[in-house]
């Protein structure tokens, strides 16, 4: 690399969970006092004070956060003055991975030696059926998907009917992903969903979009994130364990939900190509890297990516899956957070619990789900059907 | 060929706007007929209809009538829904690969399966059309 190298220094996370919605004696928890908490936290993990920091993305909020332009309402309410941009960046499920990219990109400029990447996701005091009215009109067209009903997770759940009929997979298959992701987050603090939970647990449930069920698809949550990116010699400075940006790719299909000209919408082209870019940017192949955290809202996707990033033969995905590769232990971690279905979906920040989980992961700090020799991790993050992927390559210096 | 109509005795959950260029497309479908542009200078078919080709982005594009037969490439029946679509619910919904070589979205209505061959069908609902796809059926005669 030809500029300075740049790291993820620290980071602090909010347990995710229901924490929207008013009290009994009338108070509630607002946003920005969660994040100031955090960014705290933050600061202090990763041995820097307040003046070192000249930069601030933050996720855009969702809609029900009362307070708006919240960048600029937060540069205030933490008294920080930047030279580095202070903005909030939007991208659907993307959002959180942009907000990193972002702050990167401020400190390669040399905007700031270190900049945050942050945000908060509050959204569980809108009940699920209003939140759709305003969430399938991102992941279609307003005009011509939205009157049929399309919801987010309908077009993964047609992921998951096509892959059955092409590979000869199973429900049970996809299902044993969610079973493998819960078994994860049994051992993650932050996690949502942590409670024991079997295949047939899985099986047992409701229908929501065929053939996934309740434990298949996302629950609903908030969450809040606060990474510390700081230029090499300023993490160095530390003498802390930190973790550096390796390689990264970015590829946007040019589709929305579906290509109008038809291709192999399982592919995932654009996280195939992506990766590929990110191994090369690395100097590495799949095989290289010790962990990784996709972004899956249902289990069907973690399948699809596994083998658009090559950590799995096309057709295999689910199979290897079932037989433990995959997990913790395994040939190759995916998810061991807990991932979107048990670690917990906060969307607009999901992917920046995807970043903390490595930086725990590539500092050792893994606790009972920590990944021996954990060197090289990898975080792929999406938007629409993975219509387009980024993937970020972070490798532990200790 | 001309659609088969099903007259439905209530509005569309979550009517889509038209624009001037989008009229004709909802005035065809009201009648039957499935359109959309095609490119003059590179002669890709387009859909949604758009007054730029996106393929080479000219503005010189033309209506087409589409056959309105494919095959569905996957589906699935929605069990929890927006609140508009509450009342449907549960309903599925498909991606359709047309044989023009265009592939699109939309409900799916009776028993088909992955690899079928499908039609579309217009949802004439009071207010407006919608399009749903379904079982394609052999006809004795066309008028396309
Ligand atoms: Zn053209």
């Amino acid at each position: 690399m030809q500029h300075e190298a740049v790291t993820i220094l620290g980071g602090a996370a909010l347990p995710v969970g229901k924490l929207q919605g008013v009290s009994e004696v009338g108070t509630q928890q607002l946003e920005h006092e969660v994040l100031a908490r955090l960014v705290v936290d933050a600061l202090h993990d990763a041995g820097l004070d307040k003046t070192d920091v000249g930069s601030m993305v933050f996720t855009l909020p969702r809609p029900y956060t009362q307070q708006k332009y919240f960048a600029t309402f937060m540069a205030n309410y933490l008294r920080l003055p930047c030279d580095g941009l202070v903005m909030e960046v939007m991208g659907n499920g993307m959002t959180p991975a942009l907000a990193l990219q972002a702050a990167v990109d401020q400190v390669r400029l040399g905007r700031t030696k270190v900049a945050l990447a942050l945000g908060v996701n509050f959204e569980t005091g809108t009940p699920a059926p209003e939140h759709m009215m305003s969430s399938m009109r991102a992941t279609g067209d307003v005009d011509f998907h939205a009157p049929f009903g399309f919801t987010p997770i309908s077009w993964y759940a047609m992921d998951a009917m096509r892959y059955i009929h092409e590979f000869g997979s199973s429900r049970e298959d996809l299902a044993s992903i969610a079973v493998k992701n819960r078994h994860h987050a049994i051992e993650n603090p932050i996690a949502q969903f942590r409670k024991p939970m079997t295949l047939d647990d899985v099986l047992a449930q409701r229908p929501i979009v065929d053939p996934l069920g309740l434990f298949e698809v996302p629950g609903r949550g908030d969450g809040a994130v606060c990474l510390v990116i700081a230029r090499e010699d300023i993490a160095k400075s530390t003498g802390r364990p930190y973790t550096r940006f390796r390689g990264e790719g970015f590829f946007h299909e040019g589709a929305h939900q579906i290509s109008e000209v038809p291709n192999d919408m399982i592919a995932f082209e654009a996280a195939r190509i992506a990766g590929a870019r990110a191994f090369k940017a690395a100097g590495i192949n799949p095989d290289d890297i010790d962990l990784a955290e996709i972004y899956a809202p249902c289990t069907i996707v973690e399948v699809l990516v596994s083998e658009a990033l090559g950590f799995c033969p096309r057709g295999q995905g689910a199979k290897q899956a079932t037989e433990g590769e995959t997990a913790i232990g395994g040939r190759i971690p995916i998810c061991t957070s807990g991932g979107l279905l048990s670690r917990g979906h906060p969307a607009y920040v999901t992917a920046l619990y995807s970043y903390f989980e490595l930086l725990e992961q590539l500092r050792g700090r893994g606790g009972p789900r920590q990944v021996k020799n954990a060197e090289l991790g990898l975080a792929c993050t999406e938007l629409g059907n993975y219509n387009a992927a980024m993937v970020h390559i972070m490798e532990a210096v200790a | 060929m001309t659609l088969d109509l099903i007259d439905l005795e209530q509005e569309r959950a979550y009517p889509p706007r038209q624009s001037d260029f989008t009229k004709p497309f909802w005035d065809n479908l009201t009648r039957g007929i499935f359109t959309t542009t095609r490119c003059d200078s590179c002669n890709r078919p387009s859909f949604p209809p758009k007054p730029i080709c996106p393929h080479c982005w000219t503005d010189q594009v033309s209506w087409i009538e589409l056959e309105g037969a494919g095959t569905l490439y996957s589906k699935t029946t929605v069990h929890a829904g927006p609140a508009a679509f509450v009342r449907d619910l549960p309903y599925s919904v498909g991606i359709i690969d047309l044989d023009e070589g265009l592939r699109i979205a939309a409900r799916i209505i009776g028993d088909v399966n992955i690899g079928d061959r499908v039609e579309l069908v217009v949802l004439s609902y009071i207010d407006g059309p919608l399009y749903a796809a379904k079982r394609y059926t052999v006809r004795l005669t066309s008028s396309a």
